[in-house]
């Protein structure tokens, strides 16, 4: 246990973070590549940047959005992110290990922040499920990896959780702390192929909607020529 | 004249039209609107074939490539999409029309989906596909308010267009579109109502008679004259429907002495390839390039058409030249600025019923001409309500995207496409609707008397026209007058 333990916290972490982030570099940096090609081709190549930077920004911390379409949902989604954010990144437990490595640390949360903000995140996880199944039109559109993602997301959660407020006995520790560290490395890896990218992708999402729009000249041959439809009537 | 209202059963009846079952037959194709004899036979390829020659030569695959990635399928859109809101039919969320399209791309132009298509032997493009997507891109009103609150931003008025778009280039557009098209770029009127220029001629000549009948004032509709600040190109259906909006145009460039003209050589600002087709949509933004180069302009003038206005504004830019393409504008940019300097007087006892404002989502929705009409109409309308939700966020007429030209479905346009609207514009109790969009003004006048709502569908320019003060100096004098200024 302690073997596996060691090699999941040590070379796999390494393994597993390095897709991750390599994984959300090369899709971010496609993805400007793919607009900047855009951007050249482009007959006309203005764009509402103000425009564009208003919007992003509304939709990075969408506190004015949440009343206006789906509320309750919204809410417990704003919270949930919010959670995802910031535990995982400024709990003391994970910045001692983070100091270890690197060299330096980072501020981190009090115990109480840490326990309500781990407490909130598994809720808002359970009313997200709950309002995606609950509602006609979601649970409509809803994909497996919808449904799963909550649940996934849960489960270092609610493992770091018995390991640092319930105060279980050694065998039970380090079994929920080898659940909690391999989970949190499944996420790592399959953040870069699923719909989490957003994570780094939504910046650029009014960026590109916008661009998108911007089409280049002289189309109309071009696509004659590769459909042999030249001269062909309308 | 309160019309009968269309009770539920009628409604249905109304959208079961019987021409669906006959264009199936007819087409093998399961949509309502006509569609012209084609192909349907090895359609899938086709359509892939098109689709990847698009990719090839667009901007497409960049969104395309973005949107597999961040959707999240949170259902926002539900809420904002007025057909869904109308029908509470699952298939009409934004969110699932695209996902139509998004499938077709993710599992036949990405490596990931290649492989695991391959690997599970599903999710080829089938022709029922194809069908469905036929469908689907048209019930959309392509009105894109669904992307202002969809957290990805997700834009999924550009995949309902793409998706038009492909499937136009494997002969699948609704057959009003298309006839209108042919008839404008290839056919002996280049325009999309086929009126010839004497008839033009004739028209403005008749309009100029009753303008100085009805005013005492000499207006006139320039044509041809070289050189004048502004080439005007209004909804070439004006000149058949809406000669009040005309009027009020050139009443309004009396008043102010600016030159304009209207050219022979093409005079239409109508764009349905911004509907159905990109290959189209350059082919008329470079005619109206080509009539203002000829006519030596200096701006484009688009009248009270909000499809006309944005395609081209914002693409005479992408086909004729980036920067140095002609500077585009609206009428009703024109009237608030020469409002603005007071060179247009506006009598504010002449309209004192109720008027409302309706957004036409093409000039709106990304926050172009929102104010200025608004500043206008209160500059001299007593009685000025406001419709909730309006501007960037308004409700579109429920004829948007062209689907207004398909008389086919126009049960399913009144009662579905413009429910919310109808209750919108009830809710304001308006006796003036003002909608300054060739489209827009159709259907609205087409939803209210489907749905028995007293109130007049006008231009903006139809409320200017009826108040326009002129200066004394335009006035024609009668010889007795003359006389008495020539001696003072």
């Amino acid at each position: 246990m302690e073997q596996l333990l060691d090699f999941s916290k040590g070379p796999l972490f390494r393994l597993t973070f390095a897709i991750m982030v390599l994984g959300l570099a090369r899709i971010f940096v496609l993805d400007l590549y793919e607009a900047y090609r855009a951007y050249r081709r482009a007959g006309d190549k203005t764009l509402p940047w103000k425009q564009i930077t208003l919007r992003s920004l509304t939709w990075l911390f969408p506190v004015r959005q949440v009343f206006k379409n789906r509320p309750v949902y919204s809410v417990f989604s704003i919270l949930f992110h919010i959670g995802l954010l910031v535990v995982p990144v400024f709990l003391y437990a994970h910045v001692i290990l983070w100091k270890d490595d690197l060299g330096f640390g980072i501020p981190t949360l009090p115990y109480q922040w840490a326990y309500g903000l781990t407490v909130l995140t598994i809720v808002s996880a359970l009313a997200l499920i709950i309002g995606r199944a609950a509602s006609r039109s979601s649970s409509f559109l809803s994909r497996k990896q919808d449904y799963l993602w909550p649940v996934v997301l849960l489960i270092p959660f609610v493992t770091g959780f018995i390991c640092a407020h319930l105060g279980v006995g050694p065998r039970t520790y380090q079994f929920f702390m080898l659940v909690h560290i391999l989970a949190a490395e499944l996420i790592f890896v399959l953040i870069p192929f699923t719909k989490i990218a957003h994570c780094v992708l939504m910046p650029l999402s009014q960026f590109i909607a916008n661009l998108a729009w911007k089409f280049p000249p002289d189309t109309d041959e071009k696509i004659c020529i590769t459909l042999n439809k030249k001269g062909e009537p309308v | 004249m309160r019309t009968k209202k269309i009770t539920t059963e009628e409604r249905e009846k109304a959208f079961k039209s019987l021409r669906k079952s006959e264009v199936n037959e007819k087409q093998k194709l399961h949509v309502r609107y006509h569609v012209e004899d084609y192909e349907t036979n090895d359609r899938p390829r086709r359509f892939l074939e098109a689709f990847a020659a698009i990719l090839k030569h667009s901007n497409y695959r960049l969104a395309l490539e973005h949107f597999i990635r961040v959707s999240a399928k949170c259902s926002r859109c539900a809420v904002t999409c007025q057909v869904y809101q109308a029908t509470g039919d699952e298939k009409d969320i934004p969110c699932y029309r695209s996902e139509l399209l998004l499938s077709v791309y993710r599992r036949h132009f990405t490596v990931g989906g290649m492989l695991k298509g391959r690997l599970s032997g599903k999710g080829w493009l089938t022709d029922e596909k194809i069908e469905e997507m036929a469908e689907s891109f048209w019930n959309c009103t392509a009105c894109r308010r669904c992307n202002r609150d969809c957290p990805s931003g997700i834009d999924h008025g550009l995949i309902t267009h793409l998706g038009r778009y492909i499937l136009a280039e494997i002969g699948i557009a609704p057959r009003a579109l298309v006839v209108s098209t042919r008839e404008q770029l290839e056919g002996a009127t280049g325009n999309t109502s086929a009126i010839p220029v004497p008839a033009l001629v004739d028209t403005l000549q008749f309009l100029e008679e009753d303008m100085f009948e009805e005013k005492g004032v000499t207006i006139k509709f320039p044509m041809d004259v070289e050189g004048s600040e502004y080439v005007f190109f209004p909804a070439v259906s004006d000149f058949l429907m809406e000669a009040e909006t005309l009027m009020g145009i050139a009443a309004v460039f009396t008043a102010t002495g600016d030159s304009w003209t209207t050219g022979t050589g093409y005079f239409d600002g109508i764009n349905y390839g911004l509907f159905y087709s990109d290959r189209m949509l350059e082919r008329i933004v470079k005619k109206i390039d080509a009539e203002t180069r000829r006519l030596k302009g200096k701006k484009v003038l688009i009248g009270e058409c909000g499809h006309a206005s944005r395609s081209a504004k914002y693409f005479l830019p992408a086909y004729c030249g980036g920067k140095d393409a002609y500077p585009v504008i609206n009428i009703m940019e024109y009237t608030w600025e020469v409002l603005k300097n007071g060179c247009l007087k506006l009598d504010p006892n002449i309209v004192t019923e109720v008027v409302t404002y309706h957004d036409p989502c093409n000039i709106a929705r990304q926050g172009w001409i929102i104010d200025k009409p608004r500043e206008i109409l209160k500059a001299f309308c007593k009685n000025y309500v406001e419709m909730t939700p309006a501007g960037q966020d308004n409700i579109c007429c429920g004829g948007g995207g062209g689907t207004v030209s398909i008389d086919e479905i126009r049960p399913y346009r009144t009662t579905i496409g413009g429910k919310l609207k109808a209750d919108q514009i009830r809710a304001t109790g308006c006796k003036y609707l003002v909608a300054p969009c060739a489209n827009c003004k159709k259907q609205l006048r087409e939803l209210v008397e489907d749905q028995g709502i007293d109130c007049e569908v006008v231009g903006l320019h139809d409320l200017i026209y009826k108040a326009i003060i002129f200066d004394d100096a335009l006035k024609v004098k009668t010889p007795d007058e003359s006389e008495k200024m020539e001696k003072e």
